[in-house]
């Protein structure tokens, strides 16, 4: 027996939060695998590709049964997730056919989705992007010739979140795309996920009591993004995410973390994301999404 | 003195000098930092008394904060752990580039700390954490390279107590050496150190140009 989730049509982080909501009366039902339904998908973002996987384990840990998914029908999608290699990672959270995995031959990607085990993927990750990053940030997104290295590094930090505070793995993505609605330019995102224990559980052992009742994943997620606390003593530590944090802003970019029941969000002028988000369906871990705009030609 | 045996001398008071070359285009991870550090830590462990570790980062392309943290700020935080130990360390880094700067300063003010730098065109600067005044002492003993504080104090307008202060200030943080009641810049240390230990450097009674004046 299955449970089917409809994925919706454009699957990006809106489009997560749907997924993320749907789950649990899905997963309900005893003895019953969960089919993500991913047919009717027509525009799948870094963040909702990714997010994707993520409800694929979740799935499987709350089921105990490996989620099955439904390709989608849209060639152009289906060639994205193809050319971001979409379908290998799925076949350690999917119960796919063997022939599912495709190669993708030459990509455009700034990112392919790539698994975070250890400071190894990270170095793997910051020395693969740092060429076609360099491409992409300062002749698509015009960006100035520091960018390249200030990416670098910001890429760098977010990945060694998963490794230094989620306690598991996790996955990076980055590509970019004309973020017509909203902007009306291109724009590069890069989504970081992984299931482990979130802003809250990280922290907990250092700043819940301090914070009592009103202890929370808000407040996790306030206390390391807006003041740089950390789950060590260690006053080096937590630096990571408020240079991650400034960065973002001087790019005029958008930031959203989403941890537990909470989503806390750097929202510029173009954006109407709200700050932060509280009793939201609950998802393990740490889920980031960084959106940098292209700048015009001549600078901002 | 002649010339011969004042270069004796000084030979002997240079303190012994460690060079660590990052060869690593990517300076990136906390892990990374630590191996890192651990290997200048063992140059330190080698070295009695006196030591100056010169960290190289001309080949670092990228660097990241924990990184940063990880090499440069916890080895300074050691260097000045215990001011009155008998094995004193300095820490200089060498061939910064402005992409370096962010993450290094970054690291190094988040622990209230500083390091003495140069930039890759070899032009002295202090990294972090430290206040305008202990700064300007810096920069002009850094110009002098080696000088007495009476003489300091002159060339600074000051009494020589508060610029004696300001430069106790700079010796405890290990930013600067003391001889006696000398002061010298880790970049002149460095530089003698280079020329004395150079053998091409080294003719008959030739006197390193770095140490007249």
């Amino acid at each position: 027996m299955s449970r089917v989730i409809d994925v919706p049509e454009v699957l990006d982080h809106r489009g997560f939060e749907e997924l993320v909501a749907a789950l649990p009366i899905a997963a309900e039902a005893a003895g019953a695998r969960i089919l993500f339904n991913a047919k009717h998908v027509r525009w799948v973002s870094p963040y909702g590709l990714i997010g994707l996987l993520a409800l694929g384990r979740v799935a499987r840990d709350r089921t105990g049964l490996s989620a099955r998914i439904e390709a989608p029908d849209n060639r152009e999608v289906r060639t994205y997730l193809d050319r971001m290699d979409f379908w290998q990672s799925a076949h350690e959270v999917f119960d796919l056919e063997p022939e599912t995995t495709r190669s993708h031959g030459a990509s455009d990607a700034l990112l392919e989705i790539t698994p975070i085990r250890s400071h190894h993927d990270v170095h793997a990750v910051v020395e693969r992007v740092r060429e076609r990053s360099a491409t992409i940030l300062e002749n698509r997104l015009h960006y100035p010739k520091p960018s390249v290295i200030q990416f670098s590094v910001m890429l760098s930090e977010v990945c060694q979140n998963i490794i230094e505070h989620a306690e598991t793995d996790g996955w990076v993505c980055a590509q970019t795309y004309n973020y017509r609605e909203r902007l009306g330019r291109e724009v590069l995102m890069l989504a970081v996920m992984d299931l482990g224990i979130g802003f809250e559980g990280s922290l907990a052992s250092e700043h819940a009591r301090r914070f009592g009742e009103s202890w929370s994943a808000a407040t996790a997620l306030e206390a390391a993004l807006l003041f740089g606390e950390s789950r060590f003593r260690d006053p080096g530590r937590g630096q990571g995410l408020q240079a991650i944090r400034r960065q973002v802003a001087k790019w005029d970019g958008m930031l959203a973390i989403r941890s537990g029941d909470a989503q806390i969000a750097l929202v510029p002028d173009w954006d109407d994301y709200p700050p932060m988000q509280r009793s939201l369906p609950t998802f393990p871990g740490a889920q980031i999404l960084i959106v940098m705009p292209a700048r015009s030609a001549g600078g901002r | 003195m002649s010339d011969s045996a004042a270069w004796s001398a000084r030979r002997a008071e240079v303190p012994a000098i460690a060079v660590a070359s990052l060869y690593r285009e990517y300076l990136v991870t906390r892990q990374t930092g630590r191996a890192v550090r651990d290997g200048i830590e063992r140059l330190f462990a080698d070295r009695c008394g006196e030591a100056l570790a010169i960290i190289d980062f001309r080949d670092v392309a990228v660097i990241d904060f924990s990184c940063a943290d990880e090499v440069v700020a916890k080895l300074v935080m050691a260097s000045g752990a215990d001011p009155d130990a008998s094995d004193t360390r300095f820490v200089l880094v060498r061939g910064v580039r402005d992409h370096h700067l962010d993450p290094v300063e970054g690291a190094l003010r988040r622990r209230g700390l500083a390091v003495a730098a140069e930039r890759a065109n070899g032009e002295p600067m202090l990294l972090g954490d430290v206040d305008p005044d202990a700064g300007e002492a810096w920069r002009m003993l850094c110009a002098c390279g080696r000088i007495r504080l009476h003489e300091l104090a002159r060339r600074m307008s000051l009494e020589p107590g508060p610029c004696d202060q300001l430069l106790s200030d700079l010796y405890r943080r290990r930013l600067v050496r003391r001889c006696g009641d000398e002061f010298e810049s880790l970049s002149f240390i460095a530089s003698a150190a280079d020329d004395l230990h150079a053998p091409a450097e080294l003719r008959g009674d030739d006197r390193p140009a770095s140490l007249d004046g």
